[in-house]
């Protein structure tokens, strides 16, 4: 063992002197300057070859293209269709592709090693894991850049407002982040990438779809059973010659000829689901596509051209049938009425005893005007629908909350020194 | 050279761990290690594989917690300033990690960044750093390019961009050839000699031998400490001599009642210090015993690990 005895600085070459400013204590806290360091790092990382590239260039090229066909085709109507396809379009390949990226981007630096030196250098827990979320998210915001030319185009012809807009394409951005911070957290849980991409999809799948499953088997839950009952002629207690002159009075519409005595009527009782859909219909509007729909503008289907809007278009289908399941059925429905009396119709009486000409008549008439009265409570029902007002509120909350929640874990997660390691795994 | 800032008061026990321990589960990563790390000098650690050394690096830089024990760093306890002692350190992980698509430069630039120093100024601090580490020529080619020994030399210069007071090099020759190892070494001393605290450990011993001022053995999770460095002197004055007639040898060192151990080409004896060596070494051939080989018997710290015996994990 040679103890070689230099002169501290006899030795070291000069060096441009750096000085790091002292740090105390252990933060966590997210900071500008490491949030938008880590970002860089990560895009950087992640920046595409030459191939990446060209194929990002043909798709910017057929989306452009598939524009301008739009264009030419201009029925010249409104129409916000084009536009809520994009949008959603945009939503699908953020959801699609940003979780993956960042689902993998805390076990997978860790298996690779370059987790750890980040972790000892100045960036705190929440630089780390604020950045990871932004870098992955971007990919969503340059998918909306991407499609901007037809975004602009699509958006002249919808009939919407442009602050509409804004708040719609704010909503699909923070969905996409939400679901971005969640595939975060599942890497930060599990020790292979494997798992948590899986896992990441797997959320963002219960979220889409598994509301609207959860949603249907509610609605059974919910399901009240109505009695409806029928009065009819009893075929079987008719003579031949009265079921003949029964059938011509049929084909005829003149039941003048018919005894009432020689008819009985018999009554026929049925019962019937009625879901009472208003009472589970929040766990749809907890589905972050609803929530995206539930921020597009309502479109009154009986006033839109004098409002200046498109034809009620996707957003407000889902709008509608949200709505819907909101307001729950429709009055008549509810049943414990007789629905249908053929006796009354063919002899003006509920029991056929003493009936005549006029009485019939007089029924008629009586009847249409009950119709006309239930047609336009149906109409009301239906445009009470499609212009209740929207309620993006729960969807937002979830979104919040899974941002919030997941990020605090991934902060958790990334502090060190380490307690627990994540299971099957080192440090380095 | 260390900037006045890192070095508010000079601390001369740079590293200080008693009794730490640390378990992952079941395993016993780290049973009972403690050592001294004096500032600018150079310690080894030395143990078989899985021991636990890379474990012990990890509590002192601060990234995993003991269990129990104590620990201070640069005069700051990893439980209550761990960002004040992992700023202090500068640590080369055992497991080879590098951003694969950026430059060499561009990494250590954005380390530099991440240690809140100013990008112009962390910029010219990696093209320092690449040129001492003989990386020069790689500063704008892609990590994912290098070589091994290359990847190992870039994040040498990775751990040194924040001009830490304490060092910690976890198996730093792993894959370096013979060249790169000697410049390592030098290296090594330089570091020392400004001033920082080098703890490093390694399976290399031969390579250690020459750049070491103290060593730490460590075995099943345990330092061994005075017994081993007691080996360590111990094996420092053992010489071996080589004669053309042993027996002859092995008769004239019985007759006169020198203690040694007896070999097939000669024997095996201590001597104090190198006068002593001189002076044994011309009373044998004063004697008439023809003499071919005379000199230390090697690494001191390979004989002491080999005398260890303990088995591998
Ligand atoms: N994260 C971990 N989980 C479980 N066991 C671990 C972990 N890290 C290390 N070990 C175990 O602890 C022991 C010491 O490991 P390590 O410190 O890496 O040894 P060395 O660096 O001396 O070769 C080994 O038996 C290893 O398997
Ligand atoms: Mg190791």
């Amino acid at each position: 063992m040679s103890t070689v005895t230099t002169e501290p600085g006899a030795v070291a070459p000069a060096h441009a002197p750096v000085s790091p400013p002292p740090r105390r204590g252990n933060p966590w806290a997210p900071t500008w300057h490491g949030v938008g360091l880590m970002a860089r790092i990560e895009l950087r990382r992640r920046r595409p070859t030459v191939k990446g590239y060209v194929f990002y260039g043909l798709t910017f090229a057929v989306t452009i293209g598939i524009c301008i066909l739009a264009a030419v085709m201009d029925t010249s109507e409104l129409t916000s269709v084009p536009l809520e396809l994009a949008l959603i379009l945009v939503m699908g390949v953020g959801a699609l592709i940003a979780p993956s990226l960042s689902a993998t981007s805390v076990n997978g630096d860790s298996t690779e090693g370059v987790l750890a030196p980040l972790q000892m250098s100045h960036l705190t827990a929440g630089d780390i894991a604020v950045g990871k979320l932004l870098a992955s998210w971007c990919v969503a915001v340059i998918a909306l850049l991407a499609l901007s030319p037809f975004l602009v185009y699509a958006f002249l012809k919808s009939g919407w407002h442009l602050d509409e807009l804004l708040v719609t394409i704010a909503a699909v951005l923070l969905v996409v982040l939400a679901l971005t911070a969640v595939g975060l957290a599942w890497s930060s849980l599990a020790a292979r990438a494997v798992a948590s991409v899986a896992l990441a999809h797997l959320t963002t799948g219960v979220l889409l779809i598994g509301t609207l499953v959860l949603y249907g088997v509610a609605s059974i839950a919910v399901t009240d059973t109505v009695t409806y009952t029928d009065r009819y002629i009893d075929w079987e207690q008719l003579s031949e010659e009265e079921a003949q002159a029964l059938d011509a009075a049929y084909v005829s519409g003149d039941y003048s000829s018919l005894d009432p005595a020689d008819y009985t009527c018999t009554e026929h009782e049925y019962t019937s689901g009625v879901a009472h859909t208003e009472r589970v219909a929040w766990i749809l509007l907890l589905n972050p596509a609803v929530m995206v729909a539930e921020t597009a503008p309502v479109v009154d289907p009986e006033t839109y051209i004098r409002d200046g809007r498109a034809a009620p278009g996707l957003f407000s289908g889902i709008h509608t049938a949200v709505s819907g399941a909101r307001v729950g059925p429709f009055e008549d429905d509810l049943g414990n009425v007789t629905q249908w009396d053929e006796c009354a119709e063919i002899f003006g009486t509920g029991d056929g005893a003493g009936a005549g000409e006029e009485a019939d008549a007089q029924t008629a008439e009586e009847l249409e005007a009950e119709w006309a009265l239930e047609e336009q409570d149906w109409q009301e029902y239906e445009r009470a629908v499609a212009t209740t007002a929207p309620a993006p509120w729960p969807g937002v909350a979830v979104c919040v909350v899974l941002l919030f929640g997941s990020m605090a874990l991934v902060i958790q997660r990334l502090r060190v020194p380490y307690k627990k390691l994540r299971k099957g795994t080192r440090v380095a | 050279m260390t900037s006045p800032a890192l070095a508010p008061a000079p601390v001369r026990e740079a590293i200080v761990a008693t009794g730490v321990a640390r378990r992952f589960g079941s395993v016993h990563a780290v049973t009972d290690a403690t050592l001294t790390v004096p500032a600018g000098s150079v310690t080894a650690l030395i143990g078989p594989n899985g021991c636990g050394k890379t474990t012990l690096m990890l509590m002192l830089s601060g990234l995993l917690r003991p269990d129990s024990g104590t620990i201070t760093v640069a005069g700051c306890d990893p439980r209550t300033d761990a960002a004040a002692v992992r700023a202090s350190i500068g640590w080369m992980p055992d497991q080879l990690g590098s951003w694969d698509n950026l430059t060499c430069l561009q990494t250590l630039t954005l380390m530099g960044e991440a240690y809140r120093i100013p990008r112009a100024t962390a910029r010219t601090r990696g093209m320092e750093l690449l040129a001492r580490v003989h990386l020069t020529e790689f500063a704008e080619r892609p990590a994912r390019v290098l070589s091994r020994g290359q990847k190992q030399r870039l994040s040498l210069a990775r751990a040194l961009v924040h001009d830490p007071a304490v060092l910690l090099l976890d198996e730093p020759a792993n894959g370096l050839d013979p060249r790169s190892r000697i410049e390592l070494r030098e290296l090594v001393r330089e570091f020392a000699a400004e001033g920082r605290a080098v703890l490093v450990s390694s399976h290399v011993l031969a390579e250690l031998d020459e750049m070491v001022d103290d060593a730490i053995f460590m075995s099943q999770g345990r330092t061994l400490g005075d017994d081993a460095a007691a080996m360590v002197a111990d094996a420092k004055t053992r010489y071996r001599i080589g004669a053309t007639n042993p027996a002859q040898l092995q008769a004239l060192l019985t007759q006169y009642q020198v203690a040694f151990e007896p070999e097939a080409g000669g024997a095996i004896v201590r001597v104090e210090s190198q006068d002593h060596a001189a002076q044994s070494l011309s009373w044998i051939v004063e004697h008439g015993v023809a003499i071919h080989q005379f000199g230390p018997v090697g690494s001191a710290l390979e004989q002491t690990y080999m005398a260890m015996n303990e088995e591998r994990r």
